[in-house]
């Protein structure tokens, strides 16, 4: 008898805090003073803007006349064409992500991407086509920006490059680590093929823009301050990428007030 | 007995909070489609489309809200006649923004993969995947309960929020203008009417 009064009292408890549940979502109150979020924001520290901001109009001006018309056409290729080169850059990349991985201590990761590898260069023809993905073992990117950041440095200041775009002093520093240890680029310089080096760079520009070309336009459009909106996706974009987790959980969460909707 | 207790316990709250984040998932759902729908009708003229589309994000975004937070320290000095003509220009420049992101829709398939409900802040994240040829795109709504209503208060993008680059991005701004929301107002109308005639024509 006992336990079923406990049964019907831990019942009658849920139900009401199933209403509880409503009724506090209605309670949420901010003041209007209150703009805070879940989690704290770091303020960018963006020494160079003034610079940053010119070099950010060249790129710009250079993304309009060169690389979003080129990216535009390339798009027009038959998806698998599409297909095919992204998965192609993406293969070329791994022994890379697979460093990176072991780096940042991430053993499983480090296997399935090795696994990748080898599945799509040989099952895969070079790469062309992505067998690894049918087979369970996902993509999983990581870089020398990220690495350094997981033993412990820290951003830097931001900075825009000429060409290559956002960036901070820790990933610039990143992407050089890549450009210097990159097996594929040595491979193509030592056979004295070193024009492989910038073509692959333009044609993995090419097909990263030309999954973008909607949300840049988007952006470009409608922001009242292009330049930061375009360094705030890029500070959001890295700090999901360095610690691996999902973008609910590390996004702040802004305490938005709906009462006077 | 305490083991099951404990059971009966975690499952009975478990339920409860999936029946949050199922309900979100549907009214979200429904929503949607209405936007899609008014992209699915080649005939139907930009204008109307665009105006289907600000109803349907006037009505379930918490668009008041976010415009308050984007507005960072400027809001509590400005007057109530500005910050109403300013919610009115957030609420337009929303509706501007999400309108410009659809305009690439071409039949793209979207599903609503997972949805749960955090209780600790009392807002259910959608997330949503969308099938394009070559990619697919990750998006996670974050929708808060009012008076047995759901809003939109934040759409994250491939790991960006929405209303966290609107708010870094006016915050840049109104650091040009001194953090006067009367300023701003006159810079957000210019950027509107310049994004809506990109859009309609």
């Amino acid at each position: 008898m006992q336990n079923i009064k406990q049964i019907f009292f831990i019942v009658f408890l849920t139900l009401v805090s199933s209403q509880i549940f409503a009724a506090a979502s209605d309670q949420v109150k901010t003041d209007s003073d209150d703009f805070e979020t879940t989690t704290v924001e770091e303020e960018i520290y963006d020494p160079l803007e003034r610079l940053n901001r010119a070099i950010f109009s060249f790129n710009n001006a250079a993304d309009k006349i060169i690389l979003e018309p080129v990216a535009k056409g390339y798009k027009k290729l038959p998806s698998p064409i599409q297909s095919g080169i992204s998965n192609f850059l993406s293969n070329l990349r791994m022994p890379l992500v697979v460093v990176n991985q072991l780096l940042q201590g991430q053993g499983k990761n480090a296997v399935e991407s090795t696994g990748r590898f080898l599945v799509n260069s040989t099952a895969g023809v070079l790469g062309l086509i992505d067998v690894a993905d049918r087979i369970g073992l996902e993509e999983k990117e990581e870089d020398f920006g990220q690495t350094l950041a997981t033993y412990g440095v820290g951003d830097g200041f931001y900075v825009v490059l000429p060409l290559f775009g956002p960036s901070n002093v820790r990933d610039t520093t990143g992407m050089i680590m890549t450009m210097l240890t990159d097996p594929v680029n040595a491979y193509a310089v030592r056979e004295d093929e070193g024009w492989l080096v910038p073509t692959r760079t333009g044609a993995n520009a090419i097909d990263q823009r030309s999954k973008i070309i909607d949300e840049v336009n988007a952006l470009r459009n409608n922001s009242l301050d292009y330049y930061a909106a375009v360094r705030s996706s890029y500070y959001q974009n890295r700090k999901a990428a360095i610690n691996n987790t999902d973008d609910d959980v590390l996004t702040p969460l802004p305490l938005i007030s709906i009462e006077f909707e | 007995m305490k083991f099951i207790k404990f059971v009966i316990i975690f499952f009975i709250f478990f339920y409860n909070v999936n029946i949050y984040a199922n309900e979100a998932s549907q009214w979200l759902k429904k929503e949607i489609d209405k936007i899609l729908i008014s992209y699915q009708n080649p005939d139907l003229p930009n204008e109307n489309r665009f105006l289907m589309i600000e109803q349907t994000i006037n009505n379930n975004f918490a668009g008041a809200g976010i415009a308050k937070f984007v507005s960072g320290k400027s809001w509590s000095s400005a007057s109530k006649e500005t910050k109403k003509e300013y919610i009115k220009l957030f609420k337009r420049h929303l509706a501007l923004s999400i309108a410009s992101l659809m305009q690439g829709y071409s039949n793209q398939e979207y599903r609503l993969t997972t949805s749960k409900f955090d209780e600790k802040n009392k807002v259910t994240l959608i997330d949503m995947e969308i099938y394009s040829d070559n990619s697919t795109i990750q998006v996670t709504w974050r929708v808060k309960q009012s008076k047995d209503r759901y809003f939109v208060i934040d759409l994250i993008v491939a790991d960006i929020s929405l209303v966290v680059t609107k708010r870094d991005e006016f915050n840049s701004m109104l650091k040009t203008v001194d953090y006067n929301l009367k300023e701003l107002n006159n810079k957000l109308s210019q950027q509107n009417e310049s994004s809506y005639n990109k859009i309609i024509n």
